[in-house]
């Protein structure tokens, strides 16, 4: 094929180029469908893994979005389109949950679901992550930094710090709601 | 009901251990953040968040299930579809990387022989890993930016490869048993080196390499 498809990669991801693929009969509309959601689990996927951060909710929910979002949608669309559609429906998906199981009315609790979609988000989880954690005062950034990013228990992580147990959750408890006061204000 | 630090830890412990945690109703809002909060650091452990091979392979199927149901459908007022897909915008995150290096496939052209960097220009050096915490010789994935890849380590030298599989764009392991890379959509497998080892009728391209440097031990990867 053309140059344009051997170096088509990199000027995509550079450029966001346009790359038309070849006419297709129904058939093979179909299948680029098919291939261009499948594309987007690891991505749904990763979004969704990063809100609810647990393996089985995240599975549920990405397999609800693929499946609302396959039937509701028109046939004929560009990836781009796909893509953002796919956001959309994770995020009122999203909405849904928690509303249905932690809260009475997440409506407004939630300022993500109110954002427009951010594909790019998810990869970005780590610098996202960073930068919350150098809003936070030294010992509520150590508790969460041995707690999440290293996978320390609490008596590990009691002994780290020289604590006791019960004062590690404490010191957990008010890093995890610091910081999610420090969220909601930059969201 | 109000939060308090056992209930929440419980939560966090649940979330540590990958476990469904147990659905309670919150107080206030502050609840649900925390709980939000947590769930963000959660995922960014390194290596957390990425589907299971099963889930993949669950989700390949259902898809193409659910398209196929959907397309049976007539939609009224609208003709049949004769568009072709157009892959466009949003410069370079994971999945639209992984859409472009899949499109030789679809075309059916010969297999490029891509040596070249996934990412040419547009980017900036992102620190991944610190050199002194890559083992020899073993890959190790990370993800930065739009980018998806493995480390390489060979004594002071560190080579990155694009860990987005070339048949249809899923994200690739690094078997230790084995020592070689593997898909767990449709298993296709690569050398650490980027060759396919190759089952497929028609020759998947190789994997695509990434531009790496070592800055002050810190192993960079030029990414979008």
């Amino acid at each position: 094929m053309s140059e344009d498809h051997k170096t088509g990669a990199a000027a995509f991801a550079s450029s966001g180029k346009v790359v038309a693929l070849p006419q297709a009969d129904a058939t093979q509309d179909q299948d680029h469908l098919t291939w261009a959601y499948q594309t987007h689990v690891t991505a749904i996927y990763q979004y969704i893994y990063s809100r609810v951060g647990n393996r089985p909710d995240a599975e549920d929910l990405s397999a609800q979005v693929f499946m609302k979002a396959i039937t509701g949608m028109r046939s004929d669309v560009s990836v781009p389109e796909l893509r953002s559609w796919l956001y959309r429906v994770a995020q009122t998906t999203l909405a849904d949950h928690w509303r249905e199981y932690y809260a009475e009315d997440a409506g407004e609790l939630e300022d993500d679901v109110t954002r427009p979609p951010a594909p790019r988000e998810n990869p970005e989880a780590v610098l996202r992550v960073d930068s919350l954690l150098a809003t936070l005062p030294e010992s509520y950034r150590r508790v969460l930094e041995l707690r999440f990013l290293r996978g320390y228990s609490v008596r590990e992580t009691a002994q780290e710090l020289n604590l006791s147990e019960t004062n590690v959750k404490v010191l957990q408890f008010r890093a995890l709601n610091r910081a999610g006061r420090e969220r909601g204000r930059t969201t | 009901m109000n939060d308090d630090p056992e209930q929440l830890d419980k939560h966090v412990e649940d979330l540590l251990q990958d476990r469904r945690p147990e659905r309670t109703p919150l107080g206030d809002d502050a609840a649900l953040r925390a709980r939000q909060t947590a769930a963000m650091l959660r995922a960014a452990k390194p290596g957390a968040g990425l589907p299971s091979k099963e889930f993949l392979e669950r989700m390949q199927g259902s898809i193409q299930g659910w398209v196929g149901e959907r397309s049976a459908r007539p939609e009224p007022g609208a003709r049949p579809s004769r568009r072709a897909l157009l892959l466009t915008g949003a410069a370079g995150i994971a999945a639209g990387v992984a859409a472009a290096v899949g499109i030789d496939r679809l075309g059916k052209s010969p297999a490029p022989s891509n040596n070249q960097a996934l990412v040419q220009n547009n980017g900036t050096w992102k620190p991944v890993r610190a050199l002194a915490d890559l083992p020899e010789g073993t890959p190790v994935a990370f993800r930065s930016g739009a980018i998806e890849g493995f480390l390489i380590r060979q004594g002071q030298e560190v080579k990155g490869l694009s860990a987005v599989c070339t048949h249809m764009g899923c994200i690739l392991n690094y078997s230790k048993f084995r020592k070689q890379i593997e898909c767990p959509c449709h298993g296709a497998t690569f050398q650490t080196d980027g060759q396919p080892t190759d089952q497929y009728n028609s020759p998947l391209p190789r994997l695509p390499s990434l531009n790496v440097r070592i800055q002050r031990g810190q192993v960079e990867v030029y990414t979008v």
